[in-house]
């Protein structure tokens, strides 16, 4: 199997390579990876990754630069079926469009968009929510029986570092949560793709399991 | 529910490890990479590197020990010292650092924040403010750099307040009168940066043992605690540490639950 990276001048695609790498050796998986952004070796691909830090226009300015890009992504997901997974900014272009910074509109694979998290009140040891949201939160399982989950409970720990979150999605689509202020959509997915808004690359042990999850999923 | 982050640091020296009082009188003692994985095994939530080196030949060392580092330690990796422009920044992140802490660099050139904010986002732009008291201050504390050797004139909160308006999406904030000296962090430093932005702030500068991390939390509002010697040199473990926050009702994660 061949396991691509997307390379759009994001981030820490070390970071992922690393991790993604730890659990196919662990789990004695025949998978190679590959962080490019060549089109042919996206289209010749068994999964795809798309990573993002860093603000939303800048990561969608990313994309866009590399001719082609967006549209090969889409056929490939969409009609080619090829499993998915969006990391943080690369979840949040899945959807309709997001507010930070300047309105921008994402691949639209899914309804809803971001806004900036809420900070009403204090915390309970009466802190105030600080935004971004940086940290390690555990999830709410909404769609407890997704492989994705599998082995997963709700002491399981990931580590978040967004300011805005998904909100107008579709319920069915809702595979975790998470809280903070208000609740907090972390795991979305629907047929073979899948979004994570926290790091699963940097979630230690609980990122490990997630990923190997996911290695393993037959959409 | 966001759990307090415990967060281990590493001063680091050509490569290798070292934690002086006061950042002066350093000693030496074991190999970072193999530190900071033992950290992220044990339930470090991040792992803190501060580059002490002074040349860039030195540096080049650092670049190695962070890439090695990346490869086995899948918790956040934030890395700060003598970073100077963003092409620093960008091989710190090409190397597997997740995060940059930036300090005497914004002191003499405030818009790095904002390019690297802009360039990279800003939850990879930490903030570090070394502080010292001062009479003269609106807020009571002085910025200092070079290891507090030098002072700067500007006032620690409102310092904070811009760094967070330029881009920084986090504070690491050291006190340099307690740092080293295992008395306990500065809760009035902290708490008065803390209540003021509205980035997380690290308390950092002089945990001496489990219950400093629980009142810097409780009574200042830290977002996250930061400490180096206590578990360099085994005085306290990360997992003790942690039990202690959670007796006194402060959520943490369950660094127990491996597999």
């Amino acid at each position: 199997m061949n396991l691509i990276i997307i390379d759009y001048g994001s981030g820490n695609l070390r970071s992922v390579e690393n991790a993604f790498f730890n659990s196919i050796t662990e789990n004695n998986l025949k998978c190679k990876i590959k962080v490019t952004n060549n089109l042919q070796s996206i289209t010749n691909a068994d999964f795809l990754i798309l990573p993002g830090v860093g603000s939303y226009p800048d990561c969608k300015k990313g994309l866009q630069e590399i001719d082609g890009l967006i549209e090969v992504l889409s056929e490939q997901v969409i009609y080619k079926k090829k499993k998915f997974l969006g990391i943080c900014v690369g979840m949040q272009l899945m959807f309709d469009f997001s507010l930070e910074k300047i309105k921008t509109s994402g691949f639209s694979w899914l309804s809803g968009n971001f806004k900036k998290i809420k900070t009403v009140g204090l915390d309970y040891l009466g802190r105030n929510f600080k935004v971004p949201h940086m940290g390690w939160n555990s999830l709410q399982l909404q769609y407890a029986n997704h492989p994705i989950l599998k082995n997963l409970n709700e002491k399981d720990q990931y580590y978040f570092v967004h300011s805005y979150y998904l909100e107008n999605n579709e319920k069915n689509q809702l595979i975790a949560s998470t809280n903070y202020c208000h609740e907090i959509p972390a795991i979305v997915g629907k047929d073979n793709y899948i979004g994570v808004q926290f790091h699963p690359e940097k979630s230690s042990f609980s990122g490990q399991k997630l990923i190997s999850n996911w290695l393993k999923w037959q959409p | 529910m966001l759990s307090t982050r415990v967060i281990a640091c590493l001063d680091v020296h050509d490569g290798r490890i070292v934690k002086g009082i006061n950042f002066v009188d350093l000693k030496d003692a074991g190999d970072p990479v193999e530190q900071a994985n033992l950290y992220s095994k044990t339930g470090a939530d991040e792992i803190c590197f501060l580059d002490i080196s002074a040349t860039h030949e030195e540096r080049k060392t650092m670049f190695d020990v962070i890439s090695k580092t990346a490869e086995s330690c899948f918790v956040p990796l934030t890395v700060g010292g003598g970073i100077n422009n963003l092409s620093d920044f960008r091989e710190l992140l090409a190397c597997g650092a997740d995060k940059v802490s930036i300090n005497s660099a914004a002191v003499y050139n405030p818009e790095i924040i904002k390019h690297s904010s802009d360039k990279f986002g800003n939850q990879c732009v930490v903030l570090a403010i070394d502080a010292i008291e001062s009479k003269i201050m609106p807020s009571g504390y002085e910025v200092t750099t070079h290891g507090g050797r030098k002072k700067t004139n500007m006032d620690v909160l409102n310092w904070a307040k811009q760094g967070v308006e330029n881009g920084a999406g986090e504070i690491l904030l050291t006190s340099m009168t307690t740092d080293g000296m295992k008395t306990g962090y500065n809760l009035n430093l902290t708490k008065l940066v803390s209540e003021n932005v509205s980035v997380p702030v690290i308390a950092s500068g002089g945990a001496g043992n489990p219950k400093d991390m629980v009142d810097v939390v409780l009574k200042s509002g830290a977002s996250a605690v930061l400490a180096a010697s206590i578990f360099h040199f085994g005085i306290h473990s990360i997992l003790s540490v942690k039990k202690e926050m959670f007796k006194n009702g402060i959520h943490v994660r369950d660094c127990e639950n491996k597999k």
